[in-house]
């Protein structure tokens, strides 16, 4: 904690001596603008930072940081309750081949994260769709180190490399607005692959391929190594081993094959010919995905032997299961704008995914809202949002629970579902600063599991507050 | 090796989808493009942004041959609008980018100091005469008069143009260019315009200038007369992209020079351009509406054909001069990033020495892209 909280002063104050480097300039050239010209109109805190950016986007580099620091509390429910800060910083690094040396359709990128604070998720809550999508051990780690190369004008690529999948796949627009967890990476791959899969904070080597085979479709393909941090999966933590700095290239457990067909509705694409005036219909993105893994999964009901794994007789071994998938559906749909060139529209988003239920503990998952943008006069960049995600627990994980009350005789609650909702607002004072405060209510936490502290009853209904700073360097 | 087995199976990837149908006659210019292939960053070593004016050099002179692509750019590095000086040349032959001018911020006869804009031009006898309509703080609150630059090959300045005629020298030139004389047509969309706040009003005070120049041997051009052609256009100032007014201008084949007027969201023509001696006001109407999305840029096809860069969307609208008919649109900026697509992210535009496409700017990522 003490180790990871001086490297992020280290890189505050890197960033603060681009500060000054500007100041410096200012003072050197009396035509040059001050630091805060423009201030609240640029994409960057730091512009320019004195030449830096520039300088080095000349020769293909662009550095990105962000920081993002939030407190969150819960006022009821749970198995404690208080509020907890938690904050990250990401810096990335990205290279683009063309303008450093030539080479044309070359990317390169380079991330990682010093990850901080508490964790409210595991410390009060034990839900399993977690509050906020930053929440993660505690460390300073690489994330994604990965090479792009694009061909036929952009119309097919291909990446190298240690990547997160959240990054490309799954992923919602309007989902992205919201904090918890699983309206990110969802739930589902979240509790059933290793470690939670290839997603924040973890990555893993692999190859994707994308094309657009047809006007308005795109076509994702990729194989990666399933488990990031290469144990067992009820022993796969963030931080065993050198996956706690971001070093784990482990290539010794299954084969993760995901992929997905993107349709864009009502967006036109480059080259595409219009003939009327009359207003194109409202954009809309849907996409179709499945993911396999080749590796070995624990039974959730029964033991190597086939016996209840809650029996007294049981080895205490989960059987395993070989091979594990998911089908999933994402649509985005832009409902409502008053007006092509209004900045005011609705937006509804859901996302469906399903797994088989004998070896997963999330056999279903869902996520689905509806966002407002620009939601008062001369707010043009705020968002208000309201939407909801629902974890089924599948048939073999409340059998063991039912095997488990059986067994010891003692009426344990038996889990079902887990449902949160999250109603939140994005301000935006600046496009580098974004202010979000944030209310979730969490149904039934991890679908009902007892409360260790009370373990006839379980965990309460609970209401949590947060709030999130955003700033881009 | 490698590089050939991935293209291979992009192909296979890309006929699965059956990309390779069969092209109908193409019933106007647009739809006879086929690619569009971004061609260079504009951005030069001082981190320059937002590139505007686009022009093809007629001659080899100084630090510019023939053909290459002159890009300037209106922002600074720290992206403030109005604070751009930059110069940029992009060489087809070589697919490399130079910088031709780095023009000094403040120029004493240039009020306000330097912000390039889209009214750029280099002239058969190598001089290069650039608008600028500066700023101090990337808004058009601290805005100045600006004048037009004139710099040899070099990227010297070695004169400007300023006056009570001109304020805010914004839209693409016309020119009419024989070389020891020339005539440069120039929009002003600076006159009384205030700062953006507030919901600035429209100020119908935009005008056309005529210039006409002579070019005696190895001197810069002098002005032997201006002639404002059009007055009374809209203009405003604008938080997100400075300024609003009549942007594109191009000389047809019956004398007339075609105005992009922006705010009014329509094309005029003002007859005789070249010989006239008043204004024609904001001119006869040549369309209106329809496509038009906020014309900005505009240049001539080779079918004569009038094609204008939208302001509120990614489209480059075909309008045929003589019936005023909008022929058709193309998304040449498909960009998500805004809404609707490349809204507010095209800006000049120039056809092709061979006239088989246009170059056009992605102001947002700062490209240079050709459509061919």
């Amino acid at each position: 904690m003490h180790g990871s909280t001086t490297r992020h002063f280290a890189i505050i104050a890197w960033v603060a001596s681009g500060l000054l480097w500007s100041g410096t300039a200012t003072a050197q050239s009396e035509q040059e603008p001050s630091f805060t010209t423009g201030l609240w109109t640029r994409g960057n805190l730091l512009g320019d930072a004195g030449g830096v950016r520039s300088g080095l986007w000349n020769v293909g580099i662009t550095i990105g940081i962000q920081d993002i620091n939030e407190v969150w509390g819960n006022v009821s429910g749970g198995v404690r309750r208080g509020a907890a800060y938690d904050g990250v910083t990401l810096l990335s690094v990205g290279l683009d081949t063309q303008r450093a040396f030539g080479w044309e359709g070359g990317t390169f990128n380079v991330s990682a994260w010093n990850i901080r604070g508490r964790n409210i998720a595991t410390d009060n809550l034990l839900s399993l769709q977690t509050p906020s999508g930053i929440l993660a051990a505690d460390t300073t780690r690489f994330w994604e180190i990965w090479y792009q190369q694009s061909f036929l004008d952009g119309r097919f690529d291909v990446k190298l490399g240690q990547q997160s999948l959240d990054q490309e796949f799954m992923t919602s627009q309007s989902a992205s607005l919201f904090l918890n967890t699983a309206m990110g990476w969802p739930v589902l791959p979240s509790s059933d692959l290793y470690a939670g899969g290839p997603a924040y904070p973890l990555s893993s080597l692999g190859v994707r391929l994308r094309g657009q085979p047809a006007p308005g479709v795109t076509a994702l393909l990729g194989v990666f190594q399933d488990n990031p941090p290469g144990g067992p999966f009820n022993d796969d933590g963030q931080l065993r081993g050198s996956t706690r700095w971001g070093g784990n290239f482990n290539l010794r457990t299954g084969a993760l094959v995901i992929g997905e067909i993107q349709y864009a509705l009502n967006q036109p694409g480059n080259g595409d010919m219009a003939y009327g005036s009359t207003p194109g219909g409202l954009p809309g993105t849907y996409k179709l995905g499945f993911w396999y893994d080749s590796g070995p999964f624990p039974d959730q009901r029964f033991d190597t032997a086939g016996l209840p794994l809650a029996s007294a007789s049981s080895t205490g071994a989960n059987a395993l299961l070989w091979n594990n998938f998911s089908i999933y559906a994402v649509a985005d749909q832009m409902v409502w704008r008053p007006s092509e060139d209004s900045p005011r529209s609705i937006n509804v988003f859901a996302r469906l995914m399903g797994a088989p239920g004998d070896r997963n503990l999330i056999n279903f998952s869902v996520n689905a809202g509806v966002t407002l943008k620009a939601p008062f006069e001369g707010r043009d960049d705020d968002s208000v949002g309201i939407g909801f995600g629902i974890a089924r627990i599948s048939n073999s994980a409340r059998a063991f629970d039912k095997d488990v009350a059986f067994f010891s005789g003692v009426p344990l609650p038996i889990r079902s579902t887990e449902t949160f909702l999250e109603l939140t607002y994005q301000i935006n004072l600046a496009p580098w600063w974004q202010v979000q405060p944030d209310f979730q209510y969490v149904f039934n936490p991890s679908g009902g599991i007892a409360n260790p502290n009370d373990p006839t009853r379980r965990i309460g209904n609970e209401a949590i507050f947060g709030l999130r700073n955003t700033i881009t360097f | 090796m490698t590089s050939s087995v991935l293209a291979s199976a992009a192909t296979a990837f890309l006929v699965l989808g059956g990309v390779g149908a069969q092209a109908a006659e193409p019933k106007s210019f647009l739809e006879g493009l086929r690619r569009h292939s971004m061609v260079t960053s504009t951005v030069p070593a001082n981190g320059d942004q937002n590139p505007y004016a686009i022009v093809i050099a007629p001659v080899t002179a100084g630090k510019v041959q023939a053909g290459d692509v002159l890009v300037d750019n209106f922002n600074d590095r720290n992206n403030l609008q109005g604070l751009g000086s930059t110069i940029v040349a992009y060489r087809p032959a070589t697919k490399q980018l130079h910088l031709v001018a780095a023009i000094p911020r403040n120029l004493p006869q240039c009020p306000g100091g330097v912000g390039l804009t889209t009214a750029m031009t280099m002239l058969k006898t190598g001089w290069i005469i650039v608008g600028s309509l500066p700023s101090q703080d990337g808004t058009t609150k601290t805005k100045g008069d600006g004048c037009l630059i004139i710099l040899d090959a070099q990227g010297n300045v070695a004169g400007t143009i300023a006056g009570p005629n001109i304020n805010g020298p914004w839209g693409n030139m016309a020119v009419i260019d024989n070389g020891s004389t020339a005539t440069l047509f120039v929009s002003n969309t600076g006159f009384d315009v205030g700062p953006p706040e507030d919901e600035p009003p429209v100020v119908n005070k935009a005008t056309v200038l005529r210039l006409e120049l002579s070019i005696a041997e190895g001197k810069p051009p002098v002005v032997t007369r201006q002639t404002v052609i059009g007055s009374g256009f809209g203009e405003q100032a604008d938080k997100d992209v400075f300024i609003i007014g009549p942007t594109g201008l191009a000389l047809g084949k019956d004398g007339a020079l075609y105005v992009s007027d922006a705010l009014g969201n329509r094309i005029a023509a003002i007859p005789n351009a070249a010989t006239r001696a008043d204004s024609a006001g904001t001119g006869r109407e040549v369309t209106k509406d329809g496509l038009l999305k906020r014309p900005l840029a505009m240049t001539t096809a080779p079918n004569g054909h009038l094609i204008v860069t939208n302001g509120l969307n990614g489209q480059a609208v075909e309008i045929d001069p003589v019936t005023g008919q909008q022929v058709a649109a193309r998304w040449i900026d498909a960009n998500k990033a805004q809404s609707p697509p490349g809204s507010g992210d095209l800006f000049g535009i120039a056809m092709t020495p061979s006239g088989d496409g246009f170059y056009y700017v992605e102001d947002e990522v700062n490209m240079l892209v050709l459509a061919h």
